[in-house]
């Protein structure tokens, strides 16, 4: 960048395109355009844009994208963390579902074919041609709890108040 | 193998990219032909408001030399502001995670990285960087890199254009690339992909007590803007380090479809917008042809095993679509990944060297299309030695200057990834950071330069790579890889300027028969010059049975 002092003002001549462009460009492609986006973002997708996040009684408990981190028996589990590529994936294939119903029904007392169709109830991720099918645990959580509520009122600690 | 269901959804998703791609090519060709348009009545008045700011004459147009070193300029000038701003993050506002400044080697490395469109990451973002480290060095290179791809691609193909004086105005078709086709390209992304689920805020991560009472942050941010720019812009660089695995950059299905045809719209449709420039739009066929054949037959070689399953894989996205993203993030040389590296088997990562190794398939958008003039000028050349006639493209004489510059062009890049490998090893760098001395091993090592050098950003090493050695080799090599095919390739353009024509002369390059003749010398030339380094890594990897390669 030092051109230095051969040519004095055609020296002049770059320096100000050259550091004028690149301030330019960072206010409009840094600062401007993400601001636009998440004004738009805020005012018309503002569940999404800020991270698809879920209730349980009110209470916000995660964000649907992003595994919740089931132990509890009673529960349908997601991968270990380290097994997926994100480390933290909300969702899980329908066999490994049904996999876990007979665990959750002798947990639970629920009965397996409930279970069933409650995964098949939540099943997503195909369209037309197009996807893999799978189910996101923590809505199908979710679902189980409004499914017997009296059961996971003493259970689960977001709903019974602690 | 793939089932025939497999078979029509790729074919369905490449061929509407290639039809919208069509349909766009005749706007950005009009951005820059100057072609008037209604929306100069909302971009002319900012445009010229720009240039006045800036000092510049928009109708002077540069030679090649000028039109190079002020692209190469304003980028040293950008890369030099993103570094002070990640330098001093920690004392600068938008940081509510209070993410401390970034080392000088990491600095280095990453503005180097993001403004040359290559976005090799050797830090975790959400861990790394705060909102405005992510808004104003990354986003911003992101975008810049983009457009600087996309001018030197255009000012290139105007030296072939019959009847230009001059490769245009840097400064005008910088502008333009970024006022009318980027920013207004990246927001209507952008807006679809928050309907998607990806998160745009900047309030900071939310604390939540997950359903069974454990403390838990939601890393939201302004990533929307990010994916957009990082997809169409062919970069790559993810906001998390996860890139594209992480359900916040990807959520679902949806998403990973719309982003894998978002990263091969641009380099598609300046495939298209070459033939509208020449006015000849029959010579796109041999660089479209070109691309997309090679680009198949990645995609076949990707194919062969069975996809992956479960360990390394995201379960919304599959293991099908992980090969697939994995072909195309190569093939156009974004680098974004939707899946662990190591998750995948021998021929798919052969697969992605070579779409980095080609650089053409269709590439990253602007250089891709430089590339792919380079091999049907050094096939041109070939086919004259063979058949003792004087190599003529596009009416004009190819000279001997003309090939010794497209073979510095090319063999640029097997200098600078295969001297770079054996360092690493001969050195001990490699070993330090945990990698090891047989094939799977000498596989990343070789991926990490190549990736590099091809401005890709992909790579198994990601943060166990943030060390001087690998943070300055990298960059050096990313810097090499980037403007010196750029400038080379760009004098040849220049070199074209005036250069007598005679249509009627030379080899037809508009047609089926030299687009299969380009694909076959390509391949010969790729592998030969490569198949060494190939044989003792994936090749290897493969033979010796390996199905992945998770150390």
């Amino acid at each position: 960048m030092d051109k230095d002092n051969k040519a004095g003002s055609k020296g002049r001549g770059w320096v100000r395109p050259v550091v004028g462009v690149a301030l330019l460009s960072m206010l409009v492609c840094g600062l401007a355009f993400p601001l636009l986006v998440t004004g738009v973002a805020q005012a018309l997708f503002p569940y999404q844009a800020n991270g698809e996040v879920a209730t349980l009684n009110g209470q916000a408990v995660g964000s649907y994208l992003i595994d919740n981190s089931f132990t509890l028996p009673y529960f349908f589990h997601a991968r270990p963390a380290n097994e997926s590529a994100s480390g933290v994936d909300p969702d899980i294939t329908l066999q490994e579902a049904y996999s876990q119903i007979p665990g959750i029904a002798n947990a639970t007392g629920i009965p397996s074919s409930q279970l069933t169709g409650l995964v098949q109830k939540n099943e997503e991720g195909v369209f037309w041609i197009f996807g893999t099918p799978y189910v996101d645990v923590l809505k199908l959580n979710l679902a189980l709890i409004a499914m017997d509520p009296a059961y996971y009122q003493s259970r689960v600690p977001a709903l019974s108040g602690s | 193998m793939i089932t025939l269901l497999q078979f029509i959804s790729v074919a369905a998703i490449l061929g509407v990219t290639i039809v919208i791609a069509w349909l766009l090519a005749p706007y950005v060709t009009g951005v820059f032909t100057g072609k008037s348009s209604p929306l100069d009545r909302l971009f002319g008045p900012l445009e010229r408001a720009v240039y006045r700011i800036l000092g510049v004459d928009p109708q002077r147009g540069m030679g090649w030399k000028e039109y190079f070193f002020a692209g190469l300029f304003v980028n040293v000038a950008q890369m030099a502001l993103a570094a002070v701003i990640l330098t001093f993050q920690g004392s600068l506002p938008l940081n509510p995670m209070g993410f401390k400044g970034l080392s000088w080697d990491l600095t280095f490395n990453t503005v180097i990285s993001f403004a040359t469109n290559t976005n090799l990451q050797h830090y975790a973002g959400e861990a790394t960087l705060s909102y405005l480290s992510q808004m104003t060095a990354i986003q911003f290179l992101q975008f810049t890199s983009a457009a600087t791809g996309i001018c030197m691609g255009v000012a290139f193909v105007r030296g072939f254009v019959a009847g230009s004086k001059d490769l245009g105005n840097f400064y005008v078709d910088f502008t333009r690339s970024i006022t009318r086709i980027l920013i207004p390209f990246c927001l209507v992304a952008a807006v679809i992909l928050v309907f998607l689920g990806v998160p745009q805020t900047i309030s900071g991560y939310r604390a939540v007590t997950t359903v069974e009472g454990a403390a838990q942050s939601i890393l939201v941010g302004p990533v929307a803007s990010l994916v957009a720019i990082m997809q169409l812009g062919t970069n790559g660089g993810g906001y998390y380090g996860a890139n594209s695995a992480y359900p916040f950059m990807n959520p679902n299905p949806q998403s990973n479809i719309l982003e894998i045809a978002l990263m091969l719209l641009l380099p598609t449709v300046l495939v298209f917008v070459f033939g509208q420039m020449l006015g000849k739009k029959k010579e796109t066929i041999p660089i479209l042809v070109g691309a997309y054949a090679l680009f198949g037959i990645d995609l076949a070689i990707a194919f062969i095993p069975a996809a992956p399953q479960g360990a390394g894989i995201e379960t919304r996205i599959g293991g099908f679509y992980s090969v697939f993203w994995t072909v195309v993030t190569t093939a156009v040389t974004t680098g974004s990944v939707n899946t662990t590296l190591s998750a995948m088997h021998p021929l798919v990562i052969l697969s992605a060297f070579m779409g980095m190794l080609i650089q053409s398939t269709p590439g990253g958008k602007g250089v891709g299309l430089m590339y792919m003039v380079m091999y049907v000028v050094i096939t041109l050349f070939v086919v004259g030695l063979m058949s003792g006639r004087t190599p003529e493209y596009l009416g004009m004489k190819i000279t001997g200057r003309d090939v010794k510059l497209v073979m510095i062009a090319f063999l640029v890049h097997p200098l600078i990834i295969l001297i770079p490998t054996v360092v690493a090893y001969a050195g001990g760098f490699a070993q330090a950071v945990g990698v090891g001395t047989n094939s799977v091993g000498f596989t990343q090592v070789l991926y990490e330069f190549t990736s590099a050098a091809a401005n890709n950003g992909s790579d198994f090493l990601g943060t166990a790579a943030n060390t001087p050695f690998f943070n300055v080799a990298t960059a050096v090599v990313i810097f090499l890889g980037r403007y010196v095919p750029i400038g080379v390739l760009l004098a040849l353009s220049g070199s074209m300027l005036g250069r007598k024509r005679n249509p009627e002369a030379g080899l037809k390059t508009d047609g089926l028969l030299f687009s299969a003749v380009l694909v076959g010398s390509i391949l010969i030339l790729v592998v030969l010059t490569f198949l060494p380094f190939l044989a003792i890594g994936p090749i290897l990897a493969y033979l010796q049975g390996h199905v992945n390669f998770f150390g």
